[in-house]
Parts: structure tokens; C-alpha cells; sequence
């Protein structure tokens, strides 16, 4: 009982680290794409004098991705149903050139505006239209979930961390005679930390293969069957096999990190 | 014969040299002396010996041990010569959750023996402290005799060049303490191992010629 409650103390607060840079990196891959989503269903609307060529465009500013020529055509033929020809060609000669315009990013509200101001600079476009108030809207939520997850991530993580510093006061306590016993005997750091460190290594692998095995669980059975759009939509982000890379290198990392601190701390053999 | 021991002008203190335990010590200790260091209770007889295997630097003067001035030696050259050494302590200082048997060989581990090697070892040096039947045992499982028997069982299992005890004999019986007076004179007769220990009083029993260090007043004075 006692030898499981000693292995969970240190597992459970690094499987709450690696669940929070999972989450991290989950949440970084489907949020990706769902920005990709909003900067594809974005664009701005140029009203310019004369014809303005995509790399002019660029030029004013380099966030711009693509741009689309509305045809003047068939604008005219909407607004002018009914007219004589000469005058539609009047009224289309009159018409200023009208470019839908993409940008190559979800880029924040402030640099929408700072778009918007380069663009007027150029004394051939007569106004853009942002669609500012719909688009601010859409990117605070989104910043807004972002910043929300991002912070209980960071709140796990500090929490974790508490406990395995707790945890390590107590393998302290639980190594520190027999390293110095060695110690005095000469024995050099790796053989002294060696048990600690087999045992503080088949926890992080624990932990490592939980946290994979409850993520792989999310993504085949849970994601499809939970009918939430994003999830569904984006199953393969849940969990790819380089996460384990991932994951086990930041629990040997931390592994390495705890066993070395306690090593240190417990050296008695110079005063 | 040449000093495995030199201490000249040695001087050994705590906090950072404020409290001063030995003062200006000088001494040589040759191969297969066996010594006694005695001396009143906090005279430093344990400081010396802390001293001799690195866990207390010389805060002036020299301490040279197996060649090695520990005063300027690295703690990877520190730890090489404990190697050479047996250490025992008058509170054991055995590894609890380890059997009789793997305490035993901790030297022979540290330097590499195969596991074949560390039994055998382990076997006949049990043989020797007359603990055969106690080798899959936990130290907490034994007397304070016996478990001072594993110590010095421990102390000669790598044939050490130096064996430094520290009361070894201060709370055993007769029995126990016999035994471990004859393992340490054996070792230095039959191996040239030089023996230093620290204890309130010479065994009468014992009887090899041997030098006497006193400890008092911070100095360090070889008795004729």
C-alpha cells in the first residue's frame, strides 16, 4: 500500500503536467485549424478608383494574401435592371473597382485596423470595408478561450510542480542515508541516485503511457461519438504519435531535474 | 617505509574555520601501523577521522592521505581514495532496506565486481564475522553486535590500504568486540593494512605492537 501511495504521489502530479502540455498542444493544433477556418471565411472589401494588381496590394500591406476582382458586370446588371444599355455602360464606366481581399492570417482587431489605414493611404483606393464589428467580436471569444485555457494550464502546471517538490522532500527523506552512506564509501553520483532514478523513471513512463492511453481513448472513442463539431471535425488533432516523444522526454526531463536536486541536497560528504 | 598518512601544521575547524577542533597538528602515519587515537569526549577524535576520509577539509595546513593532499583534492580524486579505505562507525551506518549480504559488498560494488564475485566475497567474509546464517537478513534484524560485525565485514571486504574505525567496539559485548579486534589485527598483519581507531581505551586483549595518538587541548601528541 505504502510502496503504491510513494510511486501514485509522484505520478499523479506528472501525469497533471503532461495532461496540461497534451491539452497545450491539442488545443494549439485544433484552434490551428479553427483559425485557419475564420481566416478562410474571411475578407475585406477595396474599393479602389482604378484597377490595383494583388502585389500592389502587398505592397501597402504584407499580411495581404490574395485578392479577387468583383465583376463591375454584374453588379451593374443587379443595380440596373430595366436601364437602356448606353446608360448601364454610363453607370459602369462611373462603377469604381471593387476587390475582395484575403488576408494570410487571423490577425487581431488592432492589426485589422492597421490594415485598413495602409490601404487608405493609397490614393487610388476609396474606402475598405473591415466588417470590423463582427470579426472583433468572433476574434475576443476566440482569444478569450485561448487565454482562459492557456491560464488553467499554467495554474496545473504550478500546482503539479508544488507536488513534486513535496514528493521530492520526501525521497529525500527516503535516500538521503543510504546516498550518503555510499557516498562515503565512494561511490559516484550515478550509482548513488541509480535507485532513485530507476524508480523516478517507471513513473514517468506511468505517467507517460496514462496520460497517451487517455488521449488516445478521447480521440477514437469519445471524440466521435461526443457530436461536438470541433471535436469531430478535428479527431486527428487529439493525439498524434509524436506526442509521446513529447510527453516522455518532458517526464525524463523533469525526472532528471527532481533525482539531481535531491542527490545534491542529500551530498553530506563535504562540510 | 613510506607515510600513507602526513599531517603537517594541520588545523581542523567548523563554521567556516571559527571553531577551531585541532590546532597545528603534525604526524605520520606509515604502511601497517596500527594506531590509537584516545582522548577526552569532544577532543576531535571523530573531526581527525572525518578529516582523513574528506568529509571535513584542513582549514590550514596539509593533510595528505595515499598521496592525495585532501585539503586541494577534487571530489572525484576523493572519492577514488575512499575506495582504498574501510570506514567503520560506531552507529554502523548500514543500509536498512539492503540485506546483510549486499551491505557487505557496497565497496565491491562501487568498484565494478561482477555479481559473482560480490557473493563469493560476501560468503567468506560472513564466514569471517561468523554471520554466515544472517546474510538474507535486514540489518534491523541483528544485534548491535552483529550489526557492527557487518561493518567491519564491509570495511575489509576490498582488502583496503586503510581502515579507519570510529569507536567501533563503544556499545558490543565482549564477544562481538573479541571478534572485531582480532578481524582488524589479522587485517594489518597478514595484509600490511594500516588501522587507525578511535576509542576511549585500549583492549587489553590486543597484541600487536601498536602507536597511541592522545587528542587534548586541540593538539595531536604520539604517546611512547
Amino acid at each position: 500500500m505504502k510502496f503504491i501511495k510513494n510511486h501514485l504521489m509522484f505520478i499523479l502530479p506528472l501525469m497533471a503536467i503532461l495532461l496540461g502540455i497534451e491539452f497545450f498542444l491539442v488545443f494549439d493544433r485544433t484552434t490551428d485549424s479553427y483559425e485557419k477556418g475564420l481566416k478562410e471565411g474571411y475578407s475585406m472589401l477595396v474599393v479602389a478608383k482604378k484597377t490595383i494588381t494583388l502585389e500592389e496590394l502587398k505592397q501597402l500591406n504584407p499580411h495581404i494574401d490574395s485578392s479577387e476582382n468583383i465583376k463591375r458586370e454584374s453588379i451593374v446588371a443587379q443595380i440596373a435592371k430595366g436601364v437602356s444599355k448606353s446608360s448601364a455602360e454610363e453607370i459602369l464606366q462611373a462603377l469604381p473597382y471593387f476587390y475582395s481581399v484575403r488576408l494570410d492570417s487571423y490577425v487581431s482587431t488592432s492589426d485589422l485596423e492597421k490594415i485598413k489605414k495602409d490601404l487608405e493611404k493609397d490614393e487610388n483606393i476609396k474606402s475598405v470595408e473591415t466588417f470590423g464589428s463582427s470579426y472583433s467580436s468572433s476574434y475576443r471569444l476566440f482569444s478569450f478561450i485561448k487565454f482562459t485555457l492557456r491560464i488553467f494550464i499554467v495554474f496545473t502546471g504550478v500546482i503539479s510542480l508544488f507536488l513534486i517538490i513535496k514528493q521530492m522532500e520526501i525521497w529525500k527523506y527516503a535516500h538521503k542515508e543510504r546516498m550518503q552512506i555510499m557516498e562515503i564509501f565512494g561511490a559516484p553520483l550515478m550509482l548513488r541516485s541509480g535507485v532513485l532514478f530507476k524508480v523516478a523513471l517507471l513513473d514517468a513512463l506511468i505517467a507517460t503511457i496514462m496520460t497517451g492511453a487517455l488521449f488516445l481513448y478521447l480521440k477514437f472513442q469519445w471524440a466521435g461519438q461526443s457530436g461536438i463539431d470541433i471535436m469531430v471535425q478535428n479527431q486527428e488533432a487529439l493525439f498524434r504519435i509524436t506526442d509521446i516523444a513529447i510527453l516522455l522526454a518532458t517526464a525524463v526531463a523533469i525526472v532528471i531535474f527532481a533525482v539531481y536536486t535531491v542527490v545534491f541536497s542529500s551530498a553530506g560528504a563535504q562540510e | 617505509m613510506s607515510n600513507v598518512i602526513s599531517a603537517s601544521h594541520l588545523t581542523l575547524a567548523y563554521d567556516k574555520g571559527q571553531k577551531e577542533i585541532i590546532k597545528d597538528a603534525n604526524f605520520n602515519i606509515k604502511k601497517g601501523d596500527f594506531v590509537f587515537i584516545t582522548g577526552p569526549s569532544g577532543s576531535g577524535k571523530s573531526t581527525l577521522l572525518k578529516a582523513l576520509y574528506g568529509q571535513i577539509k584542513p582549514s590550514e595546513g596539509n593533510l595528505v592521505v595515499g598521496g592525495l593532499d585532501l585539503a586541494a583534492a577534487r571530489q572525484s580524486k576523493l572519492q577514488d581514495l575512499r575506495t582504498h579505505m574501510g570506514i567503520i562507525f560506531q552507529d554502523y551506518k548500514l543500509i536498512n532496506e539492503w540485506t546483510v549480504a549486499k551491505n557487505v559488498v557496497l565497496p565491491l560494488m562501487i568498484a565494478g565486481y561482477s555479481m559473482d564475485v560480490q557473493h563469493t566475497q560476501a560468503q567468506r567474509l560472513l564466514k569471517h564475522v561468523k554471520l554466515s546464517e544472517h546474510a538474507d537478513k535486514y540489518p534491523m534484524e541483528l544485534s548491535g553486535g552483529e550489526q557492527q560485525r557487518v561493518g567491519v565485514a564491509r570495511a575489509l571486504s576490498k582488502n583496503p590500504v586503510v581502515i579507519l574505525a570510529d569507536e567501533p567496539t563503544g556499545n558490543l559485548d565482549d564477544y562481538s568486540s573479541n571478534v572485531i579486534w582480532d578481524l582488524m589485527e589479522n587485517a594489518c598483519q597478514q595484509l600490511e593494512t594500516t588501522v587507525l581507531v578511535v576509542t576511549h581505551k585500549i583492549p587489553s586483549i590486543f597484541s600487536l605492537p601498536y602507536r597511541h595518538f592522545i587528542i587534548e587541548s586541540k593538539g595531536v601528541y604520539e604517546v611512547h
